[in-house]
């Protein structure tokens, strides 16, 4: 879904000297927008010229790389507390049951202090809830206690599948019944007539599976509750203020008297906000035993009740004109989130067609409910819409690069065109031998190379408060409560404190993830950095006036005659001679013991939003086996003003490989007929290795010369999988519309292919 | 997993004192041996074993030696890693089949401590197994549960009533390589076929994949060199997986070539991953002989191994799969 929604309006005229911005809010992941009232532009901070900056725009190495791969840095799951209790709790196997366990033989086992049932009456609703849970002195007495549970399962009938729960007869998942949420626009009348002028219309249905986040750090918390009037919260967790109201609630205390605390966390892609069960069964253990208590789940419990990305049917009928011009889309959508909703962007995702209808609807079955990841409801779109355009291209007997050119939107057609050619430059397309038409097996191992686009707001918002502090040894501090997911927060936030002060990165040290630090927005969306680097910016300018007004005072001169230039402190001449400089080191001596410090909020003037990027990938079938190669994957993408280059390289890789395993391996499978998740384990649960990496080129876009920050982490995930998927097709004529790209589907393609090519022989 | 007790013997005789000897597989169950543990302790974490007892073989002096004898051939012991197999310079030289075999199993780390003995004796991976909550009949229940299911991975040959495929990678290397095992109880020694340890699910014990009886181990696996003709022999492990990294096969083939002036004079050919055991392909061997590598000897040595197939519903691309295989394996190893 493209940031701005449609038809919203500021809430009334700016005052004098305002103006209004809509910008993105992030409510547990999902992302909508709100207005602001900002400060007119002309005295508004700016970042300086991109040529000017030293630090800034550049390649930067982490500042907590060390830390993390010596490990030195103490993520929620290692925090070890005296006292602290293990609690592990027990998953339903099985979708719709009625649980019985023994919480007697449990107590009984040594070592286990708590055992409690979570349902009441024992009744579980969805595959994999919580039903009991039982607490211990050791992890290992905690699991003898789980087993001492002794569950049996009553079974009652269950949807898992979409043709189970669009049955007529079947078990309803909510009230209402298995759909929902349904979302129509476009006159379908319309369209189909429009489709039956088309001179060329492609057909077909494309399917995603449900994906997992498979973070490497399950879901949990470590409660530190003695008792008492406090507590602590470490957390594993998107939003550090986005768990004390909960737990306070829970523990029976009051919001302002919980600290949560999460310096370091192993990765959440959209599906860690809040307290969520594991805090929340956590915290009332904690309240009844007045102890600490350790709570994350095992790698099988993450798999089924930590969340997902949603699954996707689409049926979708895309029609061009003679000369290759869009004119009509008809997309029929389910979504496949579980209990909860799932999500989708929209049909036609970013390219252009005038007459569209688009229906959209959720199936609900009896699973957990899906989050957000990593751009929710993008790759699902993008998948649909990328493979039908190849499909549509090849029957025209077109390059499919041209027939995106051709087909772009209007807003932000020189962007995505630049970045597609370069891309194609890039990747070999313009060499490449079959471009308007697949290649015909006729190599063993056959190389295909195809495109995708994607489409991204990542602005920021008035939400975070950042102090820097300047010691009298010359150090500089930069703190605000919000967390890193891995993306390299503490990194930009030093860098461009170094920048303003024009010292070097390693005098910056960085504090975050506590709530006992300045306020900050979870991270989803897309929007950290867009909110978070401006006040970062604005909180340094501020520390750096303060600097020199202090240093001002104490000479009796004004503080405009002051500067800071080179790293050197420049105060007013005295006297006779020229300006009278000083070293950085030497004027804060002159600070006062405390130093000084300085905090800052956000300016709209620094931050942006939208986002445009292409990606390419190239891949080698070998027919024989039907396997899959991905030799070489391409990345374009812009973001306004880039912080830290190595970083922005990184996400855009990350989100390359992320793509590549949902393309290839990815899938939640889930037995028909028994309702039991059969792979919920990394072995079975395939995930893109060492082995898979292809060459990767992640390039910045610099032709985006907006100087303003924008966040770009999430749409680096959007279009990999769709362009491999073309890649395979443009290699050897195989359409697999249904995620992953298996062997067996490969196979099965080449095999009906071959079917069809000896029928059409037979009846010449 | 289960607390357990955990024995350090030093001595192969203490060791198999600790075995049972009852029929009862209730009993045997109890005491378990660990070498390696990369499969024991997957199934114990799932509860699909919970010995009272571990044994643990890695303390045994000269277990887990190689030795090349006089005429070429290997003494292979059971708790040789199989990292140490797939580096051991004679075996690279001599039965390249049985290092590249070694190399493909799972990752590095697993490698590094998994045995040859372990590798033989794991258990199958059928998800519906490997799912606590599913009693198929390898667990002693009424159905087979892959029959009717999610058979994607499941055997296309040789099933029945259970479709497991096996998973180990040594073994078909060792089959085509003409190996025999050495079993070991407290009373007795027995050295039979390899080919003949493994057992179908039709021929008796759906709930094992092979001959071990009770109280027995296995010790050594004898590995005789290839036999000596006008021409040079070549082997290769050749593995289709899904992911690369670490996997088990879709399909595997080991196979040795002797080829003399482009012109087959011997073939061994052992399929992986698509029967519950591994499965020589005598016929599409008889076959290759005294031809060249071309298309028709590919098709011929294909169909060959493929009779008798009868894929399940979602397993029918194992077909082509092994076909193309095959076809694959025989040009490359004809050209190497
Ligand atoms: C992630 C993962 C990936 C894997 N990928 C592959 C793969 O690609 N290919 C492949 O072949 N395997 C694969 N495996 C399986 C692994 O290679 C084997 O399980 C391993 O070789 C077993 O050896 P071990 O010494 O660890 O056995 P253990 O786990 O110690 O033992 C395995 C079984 O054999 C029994 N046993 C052990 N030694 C003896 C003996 N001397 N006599 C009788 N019984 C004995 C044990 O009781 C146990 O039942 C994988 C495993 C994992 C976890
Ligand atoms: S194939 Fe064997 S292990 Fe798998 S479900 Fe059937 S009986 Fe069980």
């Amino acid at each position: 879904m493209s940031m701005h929604q449609e038809g919203s309006k500021p809430p009334r005229e700016a005052a004098p000297g305002k103006r209004w911005i809509e910008v993105p809010k992030i409510v547990n992941g999902i992302d909508s927008t709100e207005w602001v009232e900002v400060d007119m532009e002309s005295d508004a901070p700016t970042w300086g010229d991109r040529a000017s900056l030293r630090v800034l725009n550049r390649d930067l190495r982490r500042v907590d790389g060390p830390e993390k791969v010596t490990g030195q840095a103490r993520y929620p799951h290692d925090v070890r507390l005296p006292g602290m209790v293990w609690t592990r709790i027990l998953c339903a196997p099985f979708p719709v049951c009625k649980a019985v366990v023994d919480l007697d033989a449990a107590r009984k086992v040594p070592g286990v202090v708590d055992a409690r049932e979570l349902r009441e009456g024992g009744q579980v609703t969805f595959l994999g809830q919580a039903v009991a849970a039982v607490s211990a002195e050791t992890p290992e007495a905690a699991e003898d206690g789980l087993r001492a549970l002794k569950p049996r399962y009553e079974q009652q009938g269950f949807a898992v599948t979409r043709e189970q729960a669009l049955a007529d007869d079947a078990p309803k998942v909510n009230k209402d019944g298995n759909v929902g949420r349904e979302r129509k626009n476009g006159n379908l009348d319309e369209v189909e007539a429009a489709l039956a002028q088309c001179r060329w219309v492609a057909k077909g249905t494309y399917s995603v599976p449900v994906q997992h986040h498979a973070s490497l750090e399950t879901h949990g918390v470590v409660v530190d509750f003695r008792g008492g009037k406090e507590a602590t919260i470490h957390a594993s967790t998107q939003g550090t203020f986005t768990i004390a109201d909960e737990a306070a609630r829970e523990l029976g205390l009051s919001a302002g008297s919980v600290k949560v605390e999460v310096p370091y966390m192993g990765g959440g892609f959209g599906a860690k906000f809040g307290l969520d069960v594991p805090g929340t069964i956590a915290c009332r253990i904690a309240k009844d035993l007045s102890r600490p208590v350790h709570l994350f789940l095992t790698r099988k419990d993450e798999f089924l009740l930590a969340g997902n990305r949603s699954g996707a049917v689409q049926d979708l009928q895309l029609g061009a004109d003679e000369s290759g011009q869009l004119q009509a889309l008809s997309a029929k959508v389910d979504r496949l989130g579980g209990r909860g909703d799932g999500s989708f962007a929209q049909q036609p995702y970013v390219y252009h067609v005038p007459k569209r209808f688009f229906h959209a609807r959720s199936v609900f079955t009896h699973t957990d409910a899906s989050r957000a990841f990593r751009a929710p409801g993008h790759p699902q779109a993008s998948f649909g819409i990328e493979s039908i355009l190849d499909e549509l291209a090849y029957q025209m007997g077109k390059d499919p690069l041209e027939l995106r050119l051709a087909n772009l939107p209007e807003k932000g057609r020189a962007d995505w065109a630049r970045q597609l050619e370069r891309c194609a430059r890039e990747i070999g397309w313009y060499q490449h031998p079959h471009r308007t038409a697949p290649g015909k097996p006729t190599e063993p191992v056959m190389t295909g190379i195809g495109f995708a686009v994607s489409v991204w707001g990542g602005g920021g918002g008035k939400e975070c408060v950042v102090e820097v502090r300047i010691s009298r040894d010359a150090s500089l501090a930069v703190l605000c409560g919000t967390q890193d997911l891995g993306t390299g927060t503490r990194t930009y936030m030093a860098g461009i404190v170094a920048e303003v002060f024009d010292r070097p990165l390693r005098s910056v040290s960085t504090q975050i993830g506590s709530s006992t630090l300045g306020r900050a927005n979870a991270s989803g969306g897309s929007t950290t950095t867009a909110s978070l680097a401006p006040a970062v910016k604005v909180a340094a300018e501020n520390a750096k006036r303060a600097l020199l007004e202090t240093l001002a005072q104490a000479d009796g001169t004004a503080a405009r005659d002051w500067a800071l230039a080179g790293g050197r402190v420049i105060a007013p001449e005295k006297g006779q001679g020229g300006p009278n400089s000083m070293s950085f080191e030497e004027a804060c001596l002159k600070l006062p013991a405390a130093g000084i410090s300085a905090s800052g909020e956000w300016a709209a003037s620094l931050a942006g939003n939208g986002v445009h990027g292409a990606q390419a990938a190239k891949v080698e079938v070998d027919l024989r086996t039907g396997g899959v190669r991905v030799v070489k994957m391409v990345g374009v993408q812009d973001c306004g003003l880039p912080l830290n280059r190595k970083a922005l390289a990184s996400q855009l890789q990350g989100g390359m490989i992320q793509a590549l395993s949902y393309a290839l391996f990815e899938e939640r499978v889930i037995e028909p007929d028994l309702g039991v998740m059969l792979n919920a384990n990394f072995e079975d649960y395939k995930i893109a290795g060492s082995r898979e990496m292809p060459e990767f080129v992640a390039l910045i876009d610099d032709d985006d010369t907006r100087q303003q920050v924008i966040g770009m982490a999430e749409p680096a995930i959007i279009p990999g999988h769709s362009a491999i998927a073309n890649a395979v097709h443009n290699a050897c004529g195989v359409r697999v519309r249904e995620l992953p790209l298996t062997p067996d589907k490969i196979l099965n393609g080449l095999a009906l292919a071959r079917g069809l090519a000896a029928n059409k022989e037979a009846g010449k | 997993m289960k607390s357990f007790e955990y024995l350090q013997p030093t001595t192969l005789e203490e060791a198999l004192a600790a075995l049972p000897t009852s029929r009862d597989p209730k009993e045997r169950e109890r005491v378990r041996l660990i070498a390696g543990g990369q499969d024991l302790l997957t199934e114990m974490k799932e509860h699909l074993a919970e010995p009272d007892l571990v044994v643990d073989l890695k303390r045994i002096e000269g277990l887990d030696k190689i030795r090349v004898q006089s005429d070429g051939s290997l003494v292979i012991g059971a708790t040789c890693t199989l990292a140490a197999l797939e580096e051991h310079a004679h075996v690279r030289e001599h039965f390249a089949v049985l290092s590249r075999a070694a190399g493909s199993v799972g990752s590095t780390q697993i490698r590094s401590v998994a045995s040859v003995g372990g590798n033989l004796c794991q258990r199958p991976r059928c998800w519906y197994y490997r799912s606590e909550q599913i009693p198929c009949i390898k667990k002693g229940g009424a159905e087979c549960f892959a029959y009717s299911g999610l058979n994607k991975y499941n055997a296309i040959l040789g099933g029945g009533p259970s479709y497991i495929v096996h998973p180990s990678d040594l073994a078909p290397a060792l089959v085509a390589l003409g190996a025999e095992i050495t079993l070991r109880s407290a009373t007795q020694q027995r050295i039979l076929p390899l080919e003949r340890f493994f057992t179908l699910p039709s021929e008796g014990r759906v709930q094992q994949e092979n001959d071990l009886g009770p109280g027995e181990m296995v010790v050594e696996l004898k590995v005789p060199s290839l036999p000596a003709g006008a021409g040079t022999w070549r082997s290769d492990y050749f593995k289709v997986r899904e992911r690369g990294s670490y996997d088990f096969a879709l399909a595997a083939l080991a196979l040795a070539l002797l080829v003399d002036d482009g012109t087959i004079r011997g073939a061994r050919l052992c399929l992986g991953a698509v029967a519950p055991i591994p499965w020589r392909a005598d016929k599409a061997e008889a076959l290759l002989v005294g031809r060249k590598v071309d298309d028709e000897a590919c098709r011929l040595a294909g169909e060959a191994a493929l009779a008798g197939a009868r894929p399940l519903e979602h397993n029918g691309y194992k077909l082509d799969l092994t076909r193309g295989l095959i076809s694959k394996a025989l040009r490359q190893l004809a050209s190497s």
